[in-house]
C-alpha cells in the first residue's frame, strides 16, 4: 500500500514552515497568493533565474530531499507549468517581431521545468514525469506513485505538484468566466454564491513508499471521471464506493472541493446526498483557492487532519466528527466536467 | 503482468496523412522538410520546417464538417490521427466510450499554436477569442475525451521532447495495473510562432535539411503531426490486428542541463540500458535503432556515445526525424509507429541527408532502404529538461 510520509505545502495559508490550521489569511484583491517562504536551501542564483511555479516545487521539494536522499522516482503534476515564463516569452516574440531573443524564458515555460529542476539540482537520473492534465494532473500523478509501487517494491517516490497564478492565465481564465467578477473575500466564498470562484496557487511535495512505519497516511484509491452529466458522475462515485469502501461502509470525513460557483453547486449537493447527512462535510477551497491541483491542498490537509484526528473548526461545513477521523474521501470537480475520488486513511497507533 | 500488443495505429505528418502513406514516403526516401506555408512567421522563407500539408481550416472541415470555433491545429491533428487508429483497431463507439478505456495524451506545445490569440486573450479586457479553453496542454486530450465521450481514465504528459514516448509507457502502464482495459496513447504538435522562436533562440535550427549523426549537422528542423496507438491485453487480442507488443521501456534522467545533454550521453544511456532490461532481451537481439537523432550537434553525439556504451556492436540505426523534422511532443508517437512498421514489414528506413560519420564516434546510419530480418526495434526520445525515454517493440 502506498503510504504519505513527510511531506511539505505552499500555500496562500500558514502550512509552511509552520502549520497552523486554527487561523487563515485573507484573499487579496479576488486571489488567494502563497505567502512564499525564504527557501533557503535554493542558491540566490538559481532562485532568481527561476519563475514562481519551478520556485515554489523546488523549495517544497529540497527539505524533503535533505531530510530523505534520492529517491526512485519523481512524478510531478502541473497544469500550466511555468505559465509567467510563457508569456513572458510570447511578448519578446511580438515586441521583438520574432527578432533575436533570449532563450532563457522559453526554456523555463516548458512545464516538466521544475521537474527538471529537481533531478537536475539533486542529480537524481531515476524515473522522472510530469503529468499536465489539467484539473487531473495531480490525480494521475497518484496514480503513477500507486504503480511505480507495485512495479518495484521497496521503492521511495518524490511526489508533488505546483501551479501559479500568473497576470495572463488570471486574464484568459477570467475571460472565460472562471472567476467571480464582483469583489468578495475567501472568507464569504461559500455565503455568497455567483458564478465563478478565487483562484489560488500553490505548490506540494510528499515522500512516499509502501513503509507504514513512519508514515503519516495511506493512499488506499484514486479514480477519475470526464462528464458534466451528474448521473454520470453519481454513476462512478457509487462505483468507486462499492469498490474501496464496500458493505456500506462509510468515511469519517467528506472532503469537497466547493469553490463558490454556483453552477457546480449540483454536483457537490449530489455526491454529498449519498451518505444522507450521516458524514461530516469538509472544505478546502476558501483556504488555497481554486486551480488545477488544488485537490493536492486536499490531499496535504488530510493528511493533517489524519496525524490529529481532529478537522480544523474553519474547514468544516457540517457537523464535526464525533470521533477520531481515521479515513477521508475526497471529491474534487475542477470546471464542472473532471471529478476526483480520492480515499486516505490514517496510520495512528490507535487506528 | 500482461503482455501489451499494439492493434492499432494512426498516423499524420508532413510525408503523409495515413500510416500508409507515411510508409511509402518513408520506402522511397521522401522527405518533409520544407518552405513554410501554414504558419505565420517572420522565418518564412528561412528555416525550412515539415509542415503537414493541409491548413488548419482544412482539417477543420474534413473532421467537423463545418468551422468549430474553438479547436487548435494541435487537437486537430491529434483528432486525425486518433481517428485512423480508432478506425484500424476495428474498436467500437461503446468500447471507445467505455470507463475500461484510457486516453493518454501528449503535447509540448498544446493550444499555445496560437501564439497572436494567446497573447490577445492575456491582455484583453473584454471580447476574449473563442479559444479561452483551449491553451492548455490538457485541451488535445480534452478534444478526443470529448469527441468520443470517453469515461475511463484522461491524461496528458509533458516531458518535452520525450512526451508521447511517456505516454505510450503510462497507457501500457494503466492496462498493466488495472486502471483499463485498453488505452489510445499518442501525442500531437503542430508548428508555431511559439516553437520556431524558442528553438532559434538557442541556436539549434538549420537553415537546410537536417543531417542526422553527419559530422558537418548543424542543427535540426522543426516538424508537426500526430500519432496514436491502440493498446491492449494480449488476452483481449482475438481476432484482432497485432502488429506487434510493446516489451521495453526506460525512463531516465540525464540531470546535466536544462536543454543539453551530458557530454558521455548518461541520460539516453540509462534510458536504453533500463528498456533492454526490462524487455529481457541482449544487446544482440535488438535489430535496429529508430534514434532521437534530431541533427544538432549535442544530441547527435552524445547518443552515439550513449550506443557505443551500450552495444558492443551498435546495431543498424537511422533518424525518421530527416523525413517529418522534429515533432517534439509527437515525436515518440510517430517514431514507435515507425518503429512498429519496420517491425511488420522486415525493413528499415534509412536517414537522409547523412555523409561523413562524427569523428569522435565513428558511427554510420543506416543510408538506403533495406528489408531484412527484424525481430525487436528501440525507439528513442530525449527531450529538454534532461527527460530521456526508450521504448523497445518485439514481433509477436
Amino acid at each position: 500500500m502506498p503510504y504519505f510520509h513527510d511531506s511539505v505545502c505552499i500555500s496562500p495559508q500558514f502550512s509552511f514552515p509552520v502549520t497552523d490550521l486554527s487561523q487563515w489569511r485573507a484573499s487579496k484583491n479576488n486571489l488567494l497568493n502563497v505567502t512564499e517562504p525564504d527557501y533557503p536551501g535554493i542558491p540566490p542564483g538559481a532562485r532568481r533565474r527561476m519563475g514562481k511555479s519551478v520556485r515554489m516545487a523546488v523549495g517544497a521539494a529540497l527539505p524533503l530531499l535533505e531530510k530523505y536522499s534520492q529517491p526512485d522516482g519523481m512524478i510531478i503534476a502541473t497544469a500550466n507549468g511555468g505559465m509567467e515564463d510563457c508569456i513572458k516569452f510570447l511578448n519578446q516574440i511580438l515586441e521583438y517581431n520574432e527578432g533575436l531573443l533570449t532563450p532563457a524564458s522559453f526554456v523555463q515555460s516548458t512545464s516538466n521545468a521544475a521537474a527538471a529542476q529537481i533531478a537536475l539540482v539533486t542529480k537524481n537520473h531515476n524515473y522522472n514525469i510530469t503529468h499536465v492534465h489539467r484539473g487531473l494532473a495531480f490525480e494521475n500523478a497518484l496514480m503513477d506513485v500507486v504503480m511505480s509501487l507495485k512495479e518495484h517494491p521497496g521503492t521511495s517516490y518524490l511526489l508533488g505538484c505546483t501551479d501559479e497564478i500568473s497576470a495572463y492565465n488570471y486574464n484568459i481564465d477570467g475571460l472565460a468566466g472562471c472567476f467571480r467578477k464582483e469583489s468578495v473575500l475567501n472568507s464569504e466564498l461559500f455565503t455568497s454564491l455567483a458564478e465563478g470562484t478565487i483562484p489560488g496557487e500553490g505548490a506540494f511535495m510528499v515522500w512516499m513508499n509502501n513503509e507504514r512505519e513512519d508514515a503519516s497516511a495511506r493512499l488506499d484509491a484514486v479514480r477519475t471521471v470526464h462528464s458534466e452529466d451528474p448521473s454520470t458522475v453519481l454513476k462512478a462515485f457509487n462505483k468507486f464506493l462499492s469498490e474501496n469502501l464496500p458493505d456500506g461502509e462509510m468515511p469519517d470525513l467528506l472532503m469537497t472541493g466547493e469553490n463558490g460557483d454556483e453552477r457546480l453547486v449540483k454536483y457537490y449537493d449530489l455526491i454529498e446526498s449519498v451518505f444522507k447527512d450521516k458524514v461530516p462535510v469538509a472544505r478546502f477551497k476558501h483556504f488555497c483557492g481554486d486551480y488545477c491541483t488544488a485537490s493536492s491542498f486536499a490531499c496535504w490537509l488530510s493528511i493533517q487532519i489524519l496525524k490529529e484526528g481532529t478537522v480544523p473548526a474553519l474547514l468544516l461545513k457540517k457537523a464535526a466528527p464525533a470521533k477520531r477521523v481515521k479515513r477521508i474521501l475526497i471529491y474534487n470537480n475542477y470546471r464542472g466536467s473532471q471529478h476526483a475520488f480520492i480515499l486516505v486513511s490514517g496510520v495512528a497507533v490507535d487506528g | 503482468m500482461s503482455r501489451i500488443i499494439i492493434t492499432g495505429m494512426g498516423l499524420i505528418s508532413a510525408i503523409g496523412d495515413s500510416v500508409e502513406e507515411n510508409r511509402d514516403s518513408l520506402q522511397f526516401e521522401r522527405s518533409g522538410i520544407g518552405h513554410i506555408q501554414f504558419y505565420q512567421t517572420a522565418y518564412a522563407g528561412k528555416l525550412p520546417t515539415a509542415e503537414v500539408r493541409h491548413s488548419t481550416e482544412e482539417l477543420n472541415k474534413k473532421l467537423f464538417g463545418k468551422p468549430n470555433p474553438s479547436i487548435t491545429r494541435t487537437s486537430l491533428l491529434a483528432i486525425h490521427a486518433a481517428e485512423e487508429a480508432i478506425r484500424d483497431s476495428g474498436l467500437s463507439a461503446d468500447e471507445i466510450s467505455s470507463t475500461e478505456t484510457a486516453l493518454v495524451g501528449a503535447t509540448t506545445v498544446g493550444g499555445m499554436c496560437l501564439t497572436d490569440e494567446i497573447y490577445h486573450d492575456a491582455l484583453a479586457k473584454d471580447h476574449g477569442t473563442p479559444y479561452l479553453s483551449s491553451y492548455d496542454y490538457a485541451s488535445v486530450s480534452m478534444a478526443l475525451q470529448e469527441r468520443y465521450g470517453m469515461m475511463g481514465e484522461v491524461s496528458t504528459i509533458n516531458t518535452a521532447c520525450s512526451s508521447s514516448a511517456n505516454s505510450i509507457l503510462f497507457g501500457a502502464r494503466l492496462i498493466q495495473h488495472g486502471f483499463a482495459k485498453r488505452a489510445i496513447v499518442g501525442g500531437a504538435e503542430s508548428l508555431a510562432k511559439f516553437t520556431i522562436n524558442g528553438f532559434n533562440a538557442l541556436n539549434i535550427l538549420s537553415s537546410k535539411p537536417c543531417a542526422p549523426f553527419d559530422r558537418d549537422r548543424n542543427g535540426l528542423n522543426l516538424g508537426e503531426g500526430a500519432a496514436f496507438l491502440v493498446l491492449e491485453r494480449e488476452e483481449d487480442c482475438k481476432g484482432k490486428k497485432n502488429y506487434a507488443s510493446l516489451t521495453g521501456f526506460g525512463n531516465k534522467n540525464d540531470a546535466y542541463h536544462p536543454s543539453s545533454n551530458s557530454p558521455e550521453g548518461n541520460g539516453p544511456f540509462l534510458s536504453m540500458k533500463e528498456a533492454m532490461e526490462t524487455s529481457r532481451l541482449r544487446a544482440e537481439d535488438i535489430s535496429y535503432i529508430n534514434a532521437h537523432g534530431t541533427g544538432t550537434e549535442n544530441n547527435d553525439e552524445t547518443e552515439s556515445r550513449a550506443m557505443l556504451r551500450l552495444f558492443e556492436k551498435v546495431p543498424p540505426f537511422s533518424s525518421t526525424k530527416s523525413y517529418t523534422g522534429h515533432t517534439l511532443g509527437a515525436a515518440g508517437a510517430i517514431e514507435a509507429v515507425y518503429s512498429i512498421l519496420s517491425l511488420v514489414h522486415q525493413e528499415v528506413y534509412p536517414s537522409l541527408s547523412f555523409k561523413n560519420p562524427i569523428v569522435e564516434t565513428g558511427l554510420i546510419p543506416v543510408q538506403r532502404y533495406v528489408r531484412q530480418e527484424i525481430k525487436n526495434v528501440m525507439s528513442n526520445s530525449f527531450g529538454f529538461g534532461g527527460n530521456c525515454s526508450t521504448l523497445i517493440f518485439s514481433k509477436t
